[in-house]
């Protein structure tokens, strides 16, 4: 029954990885399968968030909800969510206790007692799994200076308090995916383009002065094309800096030069950017996604009884036609 | 105040199958599936997958509406193949590549001395 196989083998190469940040290059497939990475990358991969926040005290400035809010957009360690449970598909509670393959409990306790303002940040927050925590920004090469209280040592700013003013607080995180809440999302953009593929006709190019090359060049509002100071003819320096505006095209049309330059969107070439919040690694964002795909399309398998109830009609239907 | 909840968007109700499958009336080897609480993340990759099949004369998709959280993929072939067979060769085809895809990321991130 099976036959040839219209399986794809695409190629992947890594151009730049941070833990933050990952360009990379995928060749040999289409559109579809890119975009379909880029969705799931943004709204279906799971992470962790508070969901639920009980307040004890609350007589800061802003009031519970605004504050349940904020915290709710606080990114949390998520290396684990892969492997957890959907509190509402959770067997082993009822959805918002303290279980742990569905939930992680925090606490924030602050109040002000000096004329100086008090910066509640999500440093503030304590979390019952050392695995979930508020996502660490401080860059390590500032961290040098244990007294230095610079703006990135002090984690995300949820509230200020001055004199007297309290914040207390139980807040319970679960796991859930960006297509629920945005809070949710892994991604903080995920990108991808067409590599393009630039062709300069040397022979019409040769035909312009100096000046025309030059006033050609800057026609182009990002910086595809450059003029090589000894040979004097123009060299691309940057294809991907490309945004398929038209310009050139445009601008070597208005010249009197048609078919100057020819520029194309290679269809199976993409160039993606992945920037991730912080809850995981943008390199592991790419991994889960393509395991949540896989796992997506498991889901959509036709059940057996489906096929079975086929069968029976399909005899039927033989017999209506009059076969 | 009557907002639908948001899970509505992706927890299939309970009672009903993640995906139905109809045969067309008047075509042979046309059907339609039903796909319950999917969009077009899966809609689109099977639909160009379905498009690489020679026995198949018509693959689409459509999302019948915003509000609604379901896809219908309509699919005729020929009568060397049939959609089922289709169909399921498509998500076949397209595990495998997500393997492949899976590998080669791995692969790439094995190269990178100082990570992982």
């Amino acid at each position: 029954m099976e036959s040839v196989s219209y399986q794809r083998f695409p190629k992947i190469k890594i151009r730049e990885m941070k833990d933050d940040y990952l360009k990379f290059e995928l060749r040999e497939t289409d559109a579809s399968m890119a975009n379909a990475l880029r969705r799931v990358m943004i709204a279906e991969v799971p992470t962790i968030a508070i969901d639920l926040v009980e307040i004890e005290v609350n007589s800061s400035v802003l009031n519970d909800e605004f504050i349940a809010h904020r915290l709710g957009l606080i990114p949390l360690t998520s290396e684990r969510a892969m492997g957890m449970r959907f509190s509402r598909d959770c067997d082993a509670c009822d959805g918002d206790g303290q279980c742990e393959y569905c939930s992680v409990e925090f606490h924030l306790r602050a109040k002000c007692i000096t004329d100086q303002t008090l910066d509640v940040t999500s440093k503030d927050l304590y979390s019952s799994d050392h695995a979930v925590i508020p996502v660490d920004f401080s860059d390590p090469s500032d961290a040098n200076d244990p007294f230095d209280h610079t703006e990135t040592q002090r984690g995300i700013i949820i509230v200020k308090l001055r004199r007297g003013q309290e914040l207390r607080l139980r807040a319970i995180a679960r796991k859930g995916i960006g297509k629920d809440h945005a809070k949710w999302s892994p991604a903080a953009t995920v990108t991808f383009m067409y590599e393009p593929e630039i062709h300069i006709n040397e022979d019409l190019m040769e035909t312009l002065t100096l000046e025309e090359k030059l006033s050609w060049i800057e026609s182009s509002p990002t910086k595809v094309f450059d003029i090589d100071k000894v040979t004097q003819q123009v060299v691309v320096v940057d294809p991907e800096a490309y945004t398929y505006d038209d310009e050139v095209i445009k601008k070597a049309e208005a010249m009197g030069k048609r078919g100057l330059i020819d520029i194309r969107a290679k269809e199976d070439s993409f160039i993606f950017t992945v920037e991730s919040t912080g809850a995981v690694k943008a390199s592991q964002l790419v991994l889960n996604a393509i395991e949540i795909l896989k796992q997506k399309l498991d889901a959509v398998r036709l059940s057996d009884d489906t096929v079975e109830a086929d069968d029976q009609f399909g005899e039927l239907g033989v017999h209506m036609r009059g076969g | 105040m009557n907002a639908p909840d948001r899970y509505e968007r992706f927890v299939v109700p309970e009672g009903t199958k993640k995906v139905s499958y109809e045969r067309d009336t008047k075509i042979i080897n046309a059907a339609s599936f039903t796909v319950e609480r999917e969009d077009h993340t899966i809609g689109n990759i099977l639909r160009m997958q379905l498009h690489r099949d020679d026995n198949v004369l018509f693959a689409g998709y459509k999302l019948p509406h915003p509000l609604k959280y379901k896809i219908i993929v309509r699919i005729h072939t020929t009568s060397q193949s049939s959609p089922m067979q289709a169909y399921n060769q498509a998500i076949n085809d397209l595990d495998k590549e997500l393997d492949h895809l899976k590998n080669a990321f791995e692969a790439e991130l094995a190269n990178r001395p100082g990570q992982y």
